[in-house]
């Protein structure tokens, strides 16, 4: 089995050149690792960003439901993955309310 | 676990033509994996596919690829099916591709039970060319040929297919990758015709008018009206009535398929292996 080995301590990256912004895994992450922002070059003006990479909990759901092969999870064996959060259930709500864009600080 | 797809893949095609969040992609992640979980090699799979978005489905992947003319994909397939009976033949076909122009090929396709594996996308409108009815679209949504609301009745195709002679029947969604794989691999491992019916998202031309523009408001529609096979039959007859049960729905091992019929009746015949067939052969079942 083919295995793309991850790059080191990074639980989830995404090949910017193939996502065009579907906003999917956004709406499947369980932890609100994934949120979307402005971009004036992409076809639907925005791009996906991993804004809470410590949150990740290695459930490997954005990755499986990508329909564009852009966005990747790491192996357990690559990176330590914490537990699901309250304030990380918190966060993907609020993305979820503002429309999956990212939330302003 | 990170899966290198691009192996599978024609990367001088990526990224894919579909739109943002089609199911498609989703889709054929999941046959890469299946055919991977399956140890088939590349040299051995054939994908065949016909016209729509589905259509492209042979574009993007490493194997032996034919992208035929609209709705002949089984046409195509038995063809080589016949001439190379222990390589593995994937057909893909949209829902207008297998039950409208195809109909024909589809039912024929079931009824010899042949070793074919056919994956219809079902999208539940005719989206390449921009929201004609087509023949699984529900009652009652706009479409650009009824603009009144469609009034044409549904086309069950799983029920068709069951009905026609096929072995093995299975209807999945792409809102859950792991366990399309898993029904993927198994219709995949049985020999005969295996017929998927896998509801996937339009929200471009489907849900743009039908209040679903996004791709996950398409999803959570298909989400509402599938419900497992187990579940579905607890339901009574006037709850059914507009669920479709989804899982593995027919899975028969006995059925002979066709080309190893073919090459050990008919070739054994004409090698003289065996006297000529007759009708009380199929009384024993051959």
């Amino acid at each position: 089995m083919s295995i793309m080995k991850a790059p080191e301590n990074t639980p989830v990256w995404v090949d910017e050149s193939r996502c065009k912004a579907c906003d999917i895994c956004v709406s499947v992450c369980p932890a609100g690792v994934l949120a979307m922002r402005l971009e004036a070059t992409s076809t639907l003006g925005a791009m996906i960003e991993i804004i809470a990479p410590e949150s990740c909990i290695g459930c490997n759901d954005c990755e499986l439901n990508c329909p564009d092969f852009a966005i990747f999870v790491s192996d357990k064996s690559e990176f330590k993955f914490s537990k699901l959060s309250d304030q990380a259930k918190e966060r993907q709500v609020a993305i979820k309310e503002n429309k999956y864009m990212k939330l302003s600080a | 676990m990170a899966f290198n797809y691009d192996q599978y893949l024609r990367l001088e095609k990526m990224p894919t033509l579909w739109c943002w969040g089609c199911g498609d992609g989703v889709i054929l992640k999941a046959v890469i994996r299946a055919i991977e979980a399956c140890g088939w090699k590349q040299d051995d799979v054939c994908v065949v596919s016909g016209i729509g978005c589905s259509g492209r489905f042979s574009s993007y992947v490493d194997f032996n690829t034919v992208h035929t003319t609209h709705g002949r994909t089984i046409a195509f397939a038995t063809g080589i099916q016949l001439m190379h009976p222990d390589k593995h033949i994937i057909c893909v076909a949209g829902d207008g591709d297998a039950m409208a122009i195809g109909g024909n090929h589809t039912i024929h396709g079931c009824r010899r039970n042949i070793n074919i594996k056919f994956i219809m996308i079902n999208n539940f409108i005719y989206g390449l060319t921009n929201s004609q009815t087509s023949p699984t679209t529900p009652q009652g949504m706009w479409t650009v040929t009824q603009k009144s609301g469609n009034i044409d009745p549904t086309f069950d195709a799983c029920n068709v297919a069951i009905a026609s002679g096929a072995s093995f029947v299975a209807r999945e969604t792409m809102l859950d990758p792991k366990k399309l794989e898993k029904v993927l691999i198994k219709g995949f491992q049985h020999r005969g015709f295996a017929f998927f019916d896998i509801l996937s998202n339009c929200h471009i031309n489907l849900g743009r008018k039908n209040k679903m523009a996004s791709a996950m408001e398409n999803l959570e529609w298909i989400d509402s009206i599938t419900i497992p096979l187990k579940k579905y039959e607890a339901l009574s007859p006037e709850e059914q009535l507009n669920k479709m049960p989804t899982g593995v729905l027919k899975h028969d091992d006995t059925a002979r398929e066709y080309s190893d019929m073919y090459y050990q009746e008919v070739i054994g015949y004409h090698q003289g292996k065996r006297k000529v067939i007759t009708q009380d052969d199929f009384t024993k079942k051959i």
